[in-house]
């Protein structure tokens, strides 16, 4: 799905899951539990609240910590991952996903600061 | 009509006792004269059996004289009088209250004939009156008329004694009575016998026997001092009564008379100390005076404690702090939502204490660091979210708005009063959930001081560094440029002198400053470094300090890959483009040979702490958008 990554994709947490059905997100959260035939996992949010990622192909590798999925979200509000990133925890700053969620928040409500569909478009 | 006069009122009152209103004849008035102040008159009163020459009239009462009503061989209803002892034993009596019955000419002569009852030496109708312990005979009218002395604390000697200049009298031993210039300041209820008690507000250093009953509100711990002038020890409490409150300190012996005796909400009874005024530093009670305890004083608990009001408090909601000045002595309560560990820190005066800091809260929702020393910071315990409250604590502008427990302060927990009961009710039911905004900014590495954050487009709009003095901020910026010609110079070697050397051509280096040569230098950087943020850019100047930050490398080692290898020096500089810090800056409006120019110059420079940052934007997006 190339077309997918050149869309833009908006960050979002759960409880903004339903409001993105059949579009292209960004997801950020904490690996819960890794199905063991490796094609699905859930992740949390920075609200605490749980969400299903499917891959397309199974997991080759341990899938711990937090991890970004971008993918598309799909009618029954699970996301369907086209590619992930594991943001590794023994680099850098740790991510404190609560001030993520935080600024999530801020991002959607006031959406005119944070034009990020019109910088993606162009 | 002859009004008699009340017969034995003088004989009493020269006894200490009191008498309800009596009526007697004024036999003379006359002035003393004051060194300073209003003007003191001195009666003689007869009550037709004897007479009573050390009668002083208050001197709210001077209209009376003024106004030609007391006239000798008038008749008085005195109202009211204090009896007042002098330290050297002799009594004395103020008319605080009098009416005039009769006048002069009504009363029609002297009633009676008076002797006069005078227990202390000789009286002499017109002189003045000596103090006993002073040798009478010598010191008649014309030592006193005669000596180089001030002629008038002389003839008020005894209630003058500390105006006099001791020594040109012969023979001249004047006991200092505590009293000082006006004895009877006009004060209240006569302590005529040692059992009565008075309230706090009546006490006055020019009362010598009063006891008073009140309830210790406030104990500070022993707290031992070492100056140039010696070392002692010394606590302080503070007592309440219904008429008020008074602070009360005790030094070196009387520490470990009474320390262990006065505990805090106890009442006691306390009499003989010393009063004097108020050093207002170290206190905020509302009273002109604080007490000192000596020797001779006493202090005994009482049973009788319903009428004494407990602790006074006049507690400051803590979303009020904000509005309050710094150093003010607030009274604060609250729920402690957590506290730190304890930890021991070294003061200036490289001494070690220990240091707690809680964060309170109430029903305001705003949240508040207080700081504990000492013991009380050790013992607290801050496990079950008590509630805290504290008199005394002194409000500081450290992180915003804070609060630090001084040596005078009480901290009490979970303390019996209704403001408690109402602070616990009000956090089990709705308060520990609340997402409160602390007064107190959560500290940065380091910077002990308030951190003032501006953007760079802020020093133009508001025209800071402008006033007379500098001014102080923090920024996140990013480094654009920074010029590689002429950031380094030779500096003199010397520890402590960064003057510019000058190069003598003989592989010699003056330093002006010094006045020596040197055979080297020491490389310094002085870098002139373009900022910007969002909203503008800045030049501003780095000293050797922030540019080593900068650049990531000494000024020896650029010094060298200058003069070596020009790629790499390069290299360094761009680097450091784009690179985004914590700028602590200094901004002043600078006059150079008729130019003035704001400079800033880079005080400290910080790696972002982005959390830090994304949370402090994330707060100043909520205040925006309220």
């Amino acid at each position: 799905m190339a077309s997918l990554l050149d869309a833009s994709k908006p960050r979002i947490n759960c409880s903004m899951l339903s409001q993105h059905i059949g579009r292209g997100v960004c997801f950020v959260g904490r690996v819960e539990k890794v199905h063991p035939t490796g094609k699905t996992f859930s992740v949390s949010d920075g609200e605490g609240k749980s969400a299903t990622v499917e891959l397309n192909e199974p997991l080759e590798e341990e899938l711990s910590g937090i991890v970004e999925v971008i993918g598309m979200v799909s009618s029954k509000g699970v996301i369907t991952s086209t590619t992930y990133n594991i943001l590794r925890e023994d680099k850098g700053i740790p991510f404190d996903l609560e001030l993520y969620n935080e600024a999530l928040k801020v991002i959607h409500d006031f959406p005119q600061y944070y034009p990020f569909e019109v910088a993606a478009s162009g | 009509m002859n009004v008699p006069l009340t017969k034995g009122a003088v004989e009493a009152l020269c006894k200490g006792l009191d008498v309800d209103k009596p009526v007697l004849q004024l036999l003379n008035i006359r002035q003393i004269s004051n060194a300073s102040g209003p003007p003191r008159f001195r009666l003689m009163m007869s009550d037709g059996q004897h007479s009573l020459t050390s009668c002083l009239l208050a001197t709210q009462l001077n209209y009376l004289s003024d106004e030609n009503l007391l006239v000798p061989n008038c008749v008085c209803l005195l109202k009211k009088t204090v009896n007042n002892t002098l330290a050297d034993g002799r009594r004395v009596v103020v008319v605080m209250d009098m009416d005039i019955l009769k006048s002069a000419e009504e009363a029609g002569g002297k009633i009676g004939n008076p002797t006069p009852y005078n227990t202390d030496g000789s009286f002499t109708g017109q002189a003045p009156m000596k103090a006993s312990p002073m040798k009478a005979s010598p010191m008649k009218a014309s030592p006193m008329k005669a000596s180089p002395m001030k002629a008038s604390p002389m003839k008020a000697s005894p209630m003058k004694a500390s105006a006099i200049k001791a020594s040109p009298s012969k023979g001249l031993t004047v006991k200092v009575s505590p009293m000082k210039a006006s004895p009877m300041k006009a004060n209240s209820a006569s302590p005529g016998s040692s059992a009565k008690v008075i309230p706090i507000a009546s006490l006055n250093p020019y009362q010598s026997k009063w006891t008073i009953r009140a309830r210790v509100t406030n104990k500070s711990s022993i707290r031992t001092w070492s100056n140039s002038r010696g070392e002692g020890k010394l606590f302080s409490f503070e007592i309440v009564d219904e008429s008020g409150e008074i602070r009360i300190t005790a030094f070196n012996k009387e520490v470990d008379k009474f320390f262990s005796l006065v505990e805090q909400g106890k009442v006691y009874y306390i009499s003989k100390a010393t009063l004097k005024p108020a050093n207002k530093q170290y206190t905020t009670l509302k009273n002109d005076y604080e007490m000192t305890l000596h020797a001779h004083s006493s202090i005994v608990p009482c049973d009788d404690n319903q009428s004494i009001p407990t602790v006074h408090c006049d507690f400051v909601p803590i979303a009020e702090l904000e509005n309050r000045d710094k150093d003010a002595i607030i009274d604060v309560i609250g729920i402690c939502k957590s506290a730190e560990d304890v930890s021991r820190i070294t003061t200036k005066n490289s001494r070690e204490v220990s240091k707690r800091a809680l964060s309170i809260i109430d029903q305001t929702g705003k949240v508040v660091t207080v700081t504990l020393w000492g013991e009380e910071a050790e013992n607290f315990d801050g496990s079950t979210q008590p509630v805290v409250a504290i008199k005394g604590a002194r409000l500081s502008d450290f992180g915003g708005r804070s609060l630090s427990a001084l040596f005078s302060s009480t901290v009490m927990v979970n303390p019996d009063i209704p403001q408690a009961f109402r602070l616990r009710a009000w956090y089990d039911r709705e308060g520990f959930a609340i997402n409160s905004q602390s007064l107190t900014e959560t500290r940065s590495a380091g910077t002990g001081l308030n951190v003032n954050w501006k953007t760079l487009s802020d020093i133009k709009n508001e025209d800071m560094g402008h006033g007379e003095k500098a001014q102080y901020f923090s920024c996140v910026a990013t480094v654009l440029y920074i010029r590689k010609e002429n950031c380094l110079y030779q500096a003199c070697p010397s520890a402590d002198c960064n003057k510019k050397v000058i190069d003598q051509q003989n592989g010699l280096y003056r330093c002006e400053k010094c006045n020596r040569e040197f055979p080297n230098f020491k490389y310094r950087l002085l870098l002139s470094a373009n900022l910007a943020d969002f909203g503008d850019n800045q030049w501003v100047t780095c000293f050797q300090e922030t540019a080593e930050a900068l650049l990531g490398h000494s000024a020896e080692t650029l010094g060298h890959l200058r003069d070596t290898d020009e790629a790499a020096f390069d290299e360094v500089f761009q680097k450091a483009n784009f690179t985004t810090h914590i700028f602590k800056n200094r901004v002043k409006l600078e006059t150079y040979n008729d130019e003035s120019r704001v400079k800033v110059t880079v005080m400290e420079v910080q790696p972002v702490d982005h959390r830090e940052y994304s949370r402090r934007l994330l707060q100043n997006i909520y205040k925006l958008a309220r």
